[in-house]
């Protein structure tokens, strides 16, 4: 966990991105700009659809086609990084800037290739130099010290378990020490004790400075409560609410984090998939997202200048809810019914 | 019923075919009497009387185009029919059993496929004396029915495990009731995909026996033009009416069923249109809303 | 070793195969009633063989593969004649044996169909990837005339190239080996010629071929472009280049397995081929075997295809095993 003094490790602004389909074009992550302390863990969460997803592979500098980056500034300790349609971002940032924790982790191993050829090929491909040896070696030490066992780089992928992977995938994510690890769904297809084992090695990397900071993506509210140190709500491609863990869970400002929560039952990790009732309507499609603030169609406290109006941010850089009734209230909390 | 949105492939495959089924079907009926019969002199060029001018017996190609696509159609469609049946029996039965059943028949199919057909196809027309166009049909059927049951089996493992045939089984249904019932449904658009292909092979089966020599007897097809094309010099001589018209619409059979197969695979399976899009584009915009689903696919949404 | 559980259970499988086409080769023909002997006796009588030679020829073949015998004998007696690799002897060449009408044929097929295969398996792979990465006017391009060409019979190309380059321009000979009249002797002018004929009829094989296997390949490396490793290698700063290597070989497992489908239709298809230009290769042979009724060559011809293509099939069964991690232990039960 960090406190609010230790420096600022990443900013964004103004991050934009489109996916190209037939019907036109959907923008699935519509100005989003966050802010990341060393040493924090960011949750970011939202239902399917709602563009966290496509944040990750901006933020992990993945995007491509048909996924555009239209806009966007990235400043990870001090390096700057403009995004947009005709810049590329340099390859070496990935992995070792920014570094992707993939959905899926079962299938992005190269099914034909051995995890120690895997590694050897990742070092070689940010020190061309780099011995074979030292390579595996550094990957073994890794693993040593997150206590998995060596002998996993001799093998296939299919020669190892589900749970396995995952860790595999993290340990091989973090490898080249990246500033920025960013998340993405990395519990949702384990079960609970791997979700916890998981965590446990994310925050071992971290207190061990493998890591900088992380960015979690999950729909899974109850494990960003267990890991996460500030959680961003998004919906429909905007941030919503950001702010402390505690802040956002107890006193949330922003009528859908409110209305989210109160469709966790218990909050605990040991309780996942819980399905919700609740919010009338459907999220909006994002070929034509409502006008003014979109959520003003599901929402109980809307107001005329929610319909036409985008909301402003009411709050500061590191608590604030995009939301009018928040900035007509400020200090007051939206019920959670619970 | 799905909604299907059909795409312009396939119409204009399914409209060429057409049009070339029209001529086999219209053509004879029209110019009946007139097969057989001398018209001119030996390989006579295209003139008024002969479109497509003479055979090296005298007779009009044009009219020897039309009979003969009619009999390639003709053991095309039965030749699939059967090979058709045959594997959507096949496989229904393998896929739907399991165990030793599917081992059995797989076995029989796997060897099946690993004989090359046309060895088959060879000696079997060969120790036939007289070979009709049912027979021809049932030969190649026998052939090419493998690959089908193949892939039914495979369709149909996938449907075994669903739910709703154990209610069918509870309910006390017959196993050639649930096949027909409630798995078959579901390979509809798969065994529609295989039909078309089935035709086509079949089509281009007979056409290459028929070149060897062992095509249906007494009757005309487009394979049997090209034998006497090469039989009697033409190729050499430049007589080109004899051999490039039967070559021109065998090709474009073959090429047009293909465009249909491809099509239908599309209409089917909308991912594959517009070429290399990637899939799960469809959660992007959410269908219909059951509140807030929090929930999420598993490693499906973005 | 995973590995040689694979072996083992490939080879016992194909040599199940290899006898049950054995036996299909022998029974198919004699599945029709009556007995073949007297049919095609007369049939050649019909054409105009002596008496005389068609005494002998019918007490030949009922003496030599005991046609007055019950049937699992005379397959006995075929199995017999099969060890000692004699065919018997022509009908319609009688009394040349069958074995040296092949072994003339053979080399023209052979130097015909391998290059083909080879050639069109390197060159289709290539183009298919080179498709794929480029995307764009090139792979738009290269995709659909692949799609046409491989749709195509090989018959049908092969009559239209000799139509083209044979009778409209002639460029090329339109038929033969070699110049009709000359006898093959080991000289440049000879080896010249020879070449001079060989151009259509490969080039007939190997465009069909090559168009498949582009076809197929640019499917395989799509599908590979948009997966998830790919995805993550990228993310951890790959090269394209090394990108391009997982994909290449990930997507030639398949196609390895496409070879083996793909060896077959070329086999027959190269048959048919020699029928169009007139080359003097087996399937030429096969084709005046049949119009002449020559049941000896038919069947000998038949057995070879039938086990060339089997053993090639398990030559490239073999080679996947090798090439593929997960299948040696998927073979063995292991998961």
């Amino acid at each position: 966990m960090s406190d609010a003094t230790s420096e600022v490790l990443l900013r964004a602004r103004g991050l934009r991105a489109a996916y190209s389909v037939d019907a036109g074009e959907v923008v699935a992550v519509d100005d989003v700009s966050l802010e990341v302390r060393k040493g924090e863990v960011l949750g970011v969460a939202g239902e399917s659809g709602c563009g966290k997803s496509t944040l990750a592979a901006v933020l992990s500098l993945t995007a491509r086609p048909p996924l555009f980056v239209q806009a966007g500034e990235l400043e990870v300790e001090g390096r700057r990084l403009d995004l947009g349609p005709d810049t590329s971002p340099p390859r070496t940032w990935r992995g070792e800037v920014v570094s992707l924790l993939p959905q899926g982790a079962m299938n992005s191993l190269n099914p034909t290739v051995r995890i120690r050829d895997f590694v050897v090929d990742i070092v070689r491909a940010h020190q061309p130099k780099a011995k074979r040896d030292e390579a595996i070696d550094r990957a073994r030490e890794r693993l040593e010290q997150l206590d998995l066992p060596r002998c996993v780089l001799d093998c296939y992928p299919h020669q190892l378990s589900g749970g396995m992977k995952q860790r595999v995938v993290t340990v091989v994510s973090a490898l080249l020490d990246p500033r920025l690890l960013i998340a993405d769904e990395p519990t949702s297809a384990l079960d609970v004790s791997s979700q916890r084992v998981l965590i446990e090695m994310l925050k071992e990397m971290l207190a061990r400075d493998i890591i900088g900071s992380v960015i979690f993506v999950t729909h899974d509210l109850p494990v960003l409560n267990t890991i996460a140190d500030r959680i961003a709500i998004m919906y429909a491609g905007q941030i919503a609410e950001v702010g402390a863990t505690r802040e956002v869970i107890d006193r949330p400002r922003h009528p859908y984090s409110a209305a989210l929560l109160s469709s966790v039952l218990v909050p605990e990790p040991a309780i996942r998939r819980r399905r919700v009732t609740g919010i009338p309507g459907s999220p909006p499609s994002l070929l034509n997202p409502p006008s003014g603030c979109r959520f003003h169609p599901r929402c109980s406290l809307a107001s005329e200048t929610c319909r036409t109006e985008a909301p402003p941010r009411a709050g500061d850089e590191r608590r604030y809810s995009r939301c009018w009734w928040a900035s007509r209230h400020p200090d007051q909390t939206v019920e959670v019914t619970a | 019923m799905r909604m299907v949105r059909f795409t312009p492939r396939f119409w204009i495959s399914l409209a060429v075919f057409s049009v070339v089924v029209a001529f086999g079907v219209f053509g004879p009926m029209v110019a009946g009497d007139k097969l057989g019969e001398g018209v001119g002199g030996l390989y006579d060029p295209p003139s008024a009387q002969a479109w497509l001018g003479t055979d090296d017996l005298g007779h009009d190609i044009f009219t020897n185009l039309m009979f003969g696509t009619r009999t390639s159609l003709v053991i095309g469609f039965v030749a699939g029919a059967f090979a058709t049946v045959i594997g959507v029996v096949v496989g229904l039965l393998a896929g739907y059993h399991g165990g030793r059943v599917e081992e059995a028949l797989m076995g029989v199919t796997n060897v099946a496929l690993a004989i090359p057909a046309i060895v088959v196809l060879i000696l079997l027309s060969v120790a036939l004396d007289f070979r009709s166009i049912v027979t021809m049909a049932l030969v190649i059927a026998i052939t090419s029915w493998p690959w089908t049951a193949r892939a039914v089996r495979a369709q149909t493992s996938s449907v075994r495990t669903r739910e709703h045939l154990d209610v069918a089984r509870l309910s006390g249904a017959g196993t050639w009731n649930i096949l027909l019932w409630d798995v078959l449904p579901y390979l509809m658009s798969y065994i529609c995909m295989a039909f078309v292909l089935q035709i086509s092979s079949a089509i281009l089966a007979e056409a290459g026996l028929s070149l060897l020599g062992l095509g249906p007897s007494d009757s005309v097809s487009l394979g049997i033009m090209l034998n006497w094309a090469l039989v009697g010099e033409s190729l050499r001589t430049g007589a080109w009416w004899a051999f490039v018209p039967p070559t021109v619409l065998l090709t474009l059979i073959a090429f047009t069923l293909l465009m249909l197969q491809s099509s239908l695979d599309q209409v089917f399976n909308p991912r594959l249109r517009g070429g290399r899009r990637r899939p799960g584009l469809a959660s992007l915009t959410p269908q219909t809303g059951v509140g807030l689903d929090v929930r999420g696919e598993e490693g499906g949404e973005r | 070793m995973r590995l040689r559980g694979y072996l083992i259970g490939k080879t016992l499988w194909y040599l199940g195969a290899m006898v049950v086409a054995v036996g299909l080769n022998f029974l198919l023909p004699r599945l029709v009633p009556g007995n073949p002997v007297d049919a095609i006796v007369a049939q050649l009588g019909r054409s105009g063989t002596q008496a005389e030679t068609l005494e002998r020829i019918h007490r030949h073949y009922v003496e030599q593969f005991g046609l007055d015998q019950p049937l699992w004998s005379q397959f006995l007696t075929y199995l017999g004649n099969l060890a000692h690799f004699d065919l018997g002897t022509s009908f319609a060449s009688y009394p040349a044996k069958v074995e040296s009408l092949i072994l003339e044929a053979l080399p023209w097929t052979i130097g015909l169909q391998l290059p083909a295969i080879l050639i069109g398996w390197l060159v289709g792979n290539a183009l298919g990837a080179l498709a794929a990465f480029k995307g764009g006017l090139f792979d738009r391009g290269a995709f659909l005339s692949s799609l046409f060409l491989s749709s195509m019979p090989y018959y049908c190309l092969a009559i239209i190239l000799l139509y083209l380059f044979a009778v409209a321009l002639p460029i090329l000979p339109p038929g033969g080996g070699y110049e009709y009249g000359t006898t093959p002797e080991l000289s440049i002018p000879f080896i010249v010629d020879v070449l001079r004929h060989y151009w259509l009829p490969f080039f007939s094989l190997v465009l069909i071929f090559v168009g498949g296997q582009a076809v197929g390949m640019r499917s395989m490396a799509i599908y590979e472009l948009n997966s998830d490793y790919v995805n993550y290698g990228r993310s951890l700063g790959l090269p394209d280049n090394r990108i391009v290597r997982y994909i290449f070989r990930n997507a030639m497992l398949p196609q390895l397995t496409g070879l083996a489908l793909s060896i077959g239709t070329l086999v027959g298809g190269a048959l048919v081929t020699e029928i169009v230009f007139s080359y003097p290769g087996i399937g030429y042979l096969l084709f005046s075997a049949i119009s002449q009724n020559d049941y000896p060559v038919i069947q000998a011809i038949t057995l070879i295809i039938v086990i060339t293509v089997l053993v090639s099939n398990f030559l490239v069964e073999v080679a996947y095993g090798f090439v593929d991690p997960r299948i040696r232990a998927a073979q063995a039960g292991e998961r």
